[in-house]
């Protein structure tokens, strides 16, 4: 026996559109629409269905109630998987599935599914260990998104890592995350063919995929270098003394700015570096080293550019997810334009 | 923008407009072999070179 619960939007569920979307948490303790044909293709293992809905509005404005109760319906039922969606590219809709896929799985350790488009806003908040089907962005791909969840679970309940794995590599959006794999040899032999196999210029794959960096348009100075004022970005970590807000020094989450205004150079004692990707005693001893205050007030004097920013900015550039690196530097540019800068040195170890 | 690094090419391919390659990996704009009136002139001039960066147009990454 098989117990699978299925959570569907008002839509899905066959209760109506926009017009009931502020509909309440409901139990079903059977297979509602799509979920019938779930049912079907699992019949041989004697499945158990039930459903539970919630209106896309009503989810989203009464989260804290929505989550109540289909946590509550989750523990009355005791599935064996949760099923969510497809939502394909419904914002509301993959939010809801992605925070509950979430959950479910975080807490009762049973595998969850879901699935949608790879622009729906739901992958940025899947969590660990659950699988989100890729679907196209409308429900012409409901057909395929059904087989694909009746798959997964039979590949699931047959244990069968290596087709487990098939199936992420092959139909899950490739959301980063990490996973524990086996593999046929330990680490340190699997990179010495890597390096054999480019050694010997046969083709090898990294492990690691490679994240494509976004391209950006390269700005300008517009007017002239001596009418324009000027900032200091770093990305090596460097702090005030004993780090008062607690800069991590690695997978850095966060930037600061402090203050320079009327300071000719950054003093030994004064600061510290807090990076773990470099040796920082050398900085350490003259911080001047890493954000160069007393060549740039030396610039400035000889009036080479008008202004020196009166803070500088700082984050760790080191073991950081590039997305959480594209906030910080997108944060970064966002207070340096409102504050009329005009251009940047950034110093990167 | 300029980016004053060791890892000038990595800087190329993720497509940074200005590059000027620093001293050393972990210490950019340093020379500690020098005596300190010397480094703050060496410093001078590598960050005078990059305001020249600044100032010239560029449509690709640049290593100056």
């Amino acid at each position: 026996m098989v117990k699978v619960l299925h959570y569907l939007n008002q839509f899905f569920a066959g209760i109506g559109g926009e017009d009931k979307a502020g509909q309440e948490v409901l139990f079903m303790p059977r297979a509602v629409g799509a979920g019938a044909m779930i049912q079907e293709a699992l019949k041989a293992h004697g499945v158990e269905y039930a459903t539970v809905v919630c209106g896309d509005n009503y989810f989203h404005e009464q989260e804290d109630k929505a989550l109540q109760a289909i946590r509550a319906a989750v523990d009355q039922f005791e599935p064996d998987f949760f099923l969510a969606g497809p939502a394909f590219n419904a914002g509301r809709y993959g939010l809801a599935c992605a925070k509950l896929c979430s959950w479910v799985r975080e807490n009762r350790r049973i595998p969850v599914i879901t699935a949608m488009h790879e622009d729906n806003p739901g992958t940025k908040e899947i969590g660990r260990h659950v699988f989100v089907v890729q679907t196209g962005a409308s429900a012409a791909a409901m057909q395929e998104c059904l087989r694909l969840f009746s798959l997964v679970i039979e590949r699931l309940l047959a244990k069968d890592e290596s087709a487990i794995e098939d199936f992420r590599l092959e139909y899950c959006l490739p959301i980063a995350r990490r996973f524990t794999a086996r593999s046929d040899a330990p680490d340190y032999v699997r990179a010495v063919d890597l390096l054999l196999a480019k050694l010997d210029g046969q083709s090898f794959e990294s492990e690691i995929p490679y994240i494509e960096a976004q391209q950006h348009p390269i700005p300008n100075l517009s007017g002239a270098l001596k009418n324009a004022t000027l900032a200091l970005v770093t990305e090596g970590g460097l702090v005030p003394k004993g780090n008062p807000d607690r800069l991590e020094s690695s997978r850095g989450s966060r930037y600061f700015k402090y203050p320079i205004e009327g300071r000719a150079d950054l003093r030994r004692g004064d600061y510290e570096a807090m990076h773990t990707g470099y040796d920082t005693s050398t900085v350490n001893q003259d911080p001047d080293r890493i954000v160069p205050l007393d060549a740039m007030r030396v610039l400035e004097k000889a009036e080479r550019f008008k202004k020196l920013h009166d803070y500088y900015f700082v984050t760790t550039g080191t073991g950081a997810m590039p997305s959480k690196m594209e906030e910080i530097g997108a944060g970064i540019a966002e207070e340096l334009a409102t504050s009329g800068i005009n251009a940047v040195i950034l110093t990167a170890t | 923008m300029v980016l004053i690094t060791c890892l000038s090419n990595v800087a190329a391919q993720v497509g940074i407009g200005r590059i000027m390659g620093g001293s050393k990996f972990h210490y950019p704009v340093g020379q500690p072999e020098l005596p300190p009136e010397e480094e703050l002139r060496w410093r001078v001039g590598l960050l005078d070179k990059g305001l020249s960066a600044l100032e010239t147009p560029v449509q690709e990454s640049t290593i100056f």
